[in-house]
C-alpha cells in the first residue's frame, strides 16, 4: 500500500521584488529583458534604461547607492563617447579607450552572469537536500580531540564582542540594595523543588543576572546539594544546570503520599 | 556475531557527521578503504532491494545516511515546520564565487558581486558555510575565504568536484591531493581521490 504525500497540492506563493542585489545585477537584467547579446552592448538603450531604473529605487544606505552611481557614470562616460547621433541600427563605434571599457564591462557582466548561474544551481542543490533528513544529532560522546579546522581567532573575537555588547546593553540598572540570603535563597530553592520536579539555574536566578544574585544561588545551591536536598547537573560546559530534587526529598514524598 | 556490513550501517546511523572510508576502515580494522567502500556498497544495494526510506549518500568525503526524498512530506508533518532557513540569492551567489575561486578575499567578491558583500560573508562565516583560510598579501591584507566541509555537505557534493564545470575565469580549484594513508596507500580510488580533501587540517 502507497500513502499519498500530505499537502501534496501545496499552494505556492511567488513574491516578487524589484529590488537589485547590485549595479550589475540591475545591468544583467537590462540585458536579459531585451534580449541582448552580451558581446553587443549597446551603450545607448541600455544607459537610458539603466539611469531610469536608478530613478525609482529606493537605496537603503550610501555604500550600495554608491556601487550603483559607479556603474552609471561608467556608462555616462561611455555615452558621451558617442554624441554623434548615429542612424538607427548602425554600429556604435567607440574610440579605444571607450572600446576597452566596454570591454572590460562585457566581461565583468559575462563573469556577473555566471555566478547568477551558479548561485541557480546552488539554490536548487539546497532545496533537494531540503528534502532528506538526516538525524539531528547523533548521541556518540564527542571525540575527545578538538577539532580545530574550523575555529578561527576571528570567531572567537565575534564571541568577544557579543559579550561585550551584551554587557553594554545592560550597563544603567538599578542598584540591589541588598542581595538575598544563601539562607533565603536555600529556602526558594527547596519551596520551588516541592512543586516540581526539577528546575533550571537559570530561572532561579531571573533576568537580571546580577553577579551577587548569581554567587548566592549557586552558594545556595551548593549548600542544598551537600545537604542532600538537591541534585544538580551540567550536561554540557557552560550549559543550565538542572536542580532536581535531592534523594531525601523523594523519599520523604514517597513516605507521605 | 553482527557481520562487517551490520557494522557500517550501526556507524552511519550513529554519526551526525559524514563517516570517511578510511574512518570505516579504522574502526573495522579492514585492511583497505576500498573494502570499507564495497560495505558501504553492499549495504546501499540491500536499501534499495528493499526499497528502503533510507538511504546512504555520500556528501562531504563521507557517507551518511538519510531518509529519501519521497518521505519528505510526512517529516514535515512530523517537523511541524513547512521549510528549513535557506540561504538568500546574495548569499547562494557570493558562496558560488568563494567555492569557485577559493581562496577568495572580499575584494575580489566584491568586484564580481559589484557591491559589497561583508554582511553576506559574515551571514555565511555564522552558517559556517565558509570560513578565513589565511590572508591575501595585498594591500591592507585581507582576509581569504574558503568553503568549509559543512557546505559540501549541506548541498550534498561529494567534493568540490561535484560543483559544475564552468568556463573562464571561475575555474574549480585543484582539489588539494592528499597523500593516501598507508592502509590504501596501492588500491587508491582515483574517482574518490577528492574525497580526502576535505579532511585536512
Amino acid at each position: 500500500m502507497t500513502l499519498l504525500a500530505p499537502d501534496a497540492a501545496t499552494p505556492t506563493l511567488t513574491i516578487r521584488v524589484e529590488e537589485f542585489e547590485g549595479p550589475l545585477d540591475l545591468l544583467l537584467h537590462l540585458c536579459r529583458t531585451n534580449a541582448i547579446d552580451l558581446a553587443r552592448l549597446p551603450i545607448r538603450t541600455v544607459t537610458d534604461q539603466y539611469l531610469a531604473h536608478l530613478e525609482a529605487i529606493q537605496f537603503q544606505d550610501v555604500e550600495s547607492a554608491g556601487a550603483f552611481l559607479v556603474l552609471a557614470a561608467t556608462l555616462i562616460y561611455l555615452k558621451s563617447k558617442l554624441l554623434l547621433p548615429a542612424d538607427e541600427g548602425a554600429p556604435e563605434e567607440l574610440d579605444e579607450e571607450g572600446e576597452a571599457l566596454r570591454l572590460e564591462l562585457e566581461a565583468r557582466l559575462r563573469e556577473y552572469a555566471r555566478v547568477k548561474a551558479l548561485g541557480g544551481w546552488l539554490a536548487a542543490r539546497e532545496a533537494e537536500q531540503a528534502l532528506r533528513w538526516a538525524r539531528p544529532r547523533g548521541e556518540l560522546p564527542a571525540a575527545e580531540e578538538i577539532p580545530l579546522e574550523d575555529l578561527s581567532v576571528d570567531l572567537l573575537a565575534r564571541a568577544f564582542d557579543r559579550l561585550v555588547t551584551e554587557q553594554r546593553r545592560r550597563a544603567p540598572r538599578a542598584v540591589e540594595p541588598e542581595p538575598p540570603s544563601v539562607l533565603e535563597r536555600m529556602a526558594e530553592i527547596v519551596s520551588l523543588l516541592r512543586s516540581t520536579w526539577s528546575l533550571l539555574f537559570s530561572t532561579v536566578v531571573g533576568t537580571e543576572r546580577e553577579r551577587a544574585e548569581l554567587v548566592v544561588t549557586f552558594l545556595a545551591l551548593l549548600e542544598l546539594v551537600r545537604l542532600g536536598r538537591a541534585r544538580a547537573q551540567q550536561t554540557e560546559l557552560f550549559g543550565d544546570i538542572v536542580i532536581e530534587r535531592g534523594r531525601e526529598e523523594v523519599l520523604t514524598d514517597a513516605g507521605t503520599d | 556475531m553482527p557481520e562487517p556490513i551490520d557494522v557500517v550501517e550501526a556507524l552511519l546511523f550513529a554519526s551526525d557527521v559524514p563517516v570517511e572510508a578510511d574512518r570505516i576502515r579504522e574502526v573495522l580494522d579492514l585492511s583497505s578503504a576500498d573494502e570499507a567502500r564495497a560495505l558501504v556498497g553492499g549495504l546501499r544495494e540491500r536499501y534499495a532491494a528493499r526499497d528502503s526510506a533510507l538511504e546512504i549518500v555520500e556528501a562531504g568525503g563521507g557517507y551518511r545516511m538519510l531518509t529519501r526524498p519521497e518521505v519528505a512530506p510526512w517529516l514535515v508533518r512530523l517537523a511541524r515546520s513547512r521549510t528549513r532557513a535557506r540561504l538568500s540569492r546574495p548569499a547562494l551567489e557570493t558562496l558560488a564565487i568563494v567555492a569557485y575561486r577559493q581562496p577568495a578575499s572580499r575584494p575580489d567578491i566584491d568586484a564580481i558581486r559589484g557591491v559589497n558583500s561583508e554582511g553576506v560573508l559574515d551571514n555565511l562565516m555564522e552558517k559556517r558555510m565558509v570560513r578565513i583560510a589565511g590572508r591575501k598579501e595585498a594591500p591592507g591584507r585581507p582576509f581569504l575565504y574558503e568553503t568549509t566541509r559543512e557546505f559540501l555537505v549541506a548541498f550534498g557534493l561529494r567534493d568540490l568536484g561535484d560543483l559544475p564545470q564552468v568556463e573562464g575565469e571561475l575555474a574549480v580549484p585543484d582539489a588539494v591531493v592528499v597523500a593516501p594513508t598507508d592502509g590504501d596507500a596501492s588500491q587508491q580510488d582515483p574517482g574518490a581521490g577528492g574525497a580526502d580533501e576535505p579532511a585536512r587540517g
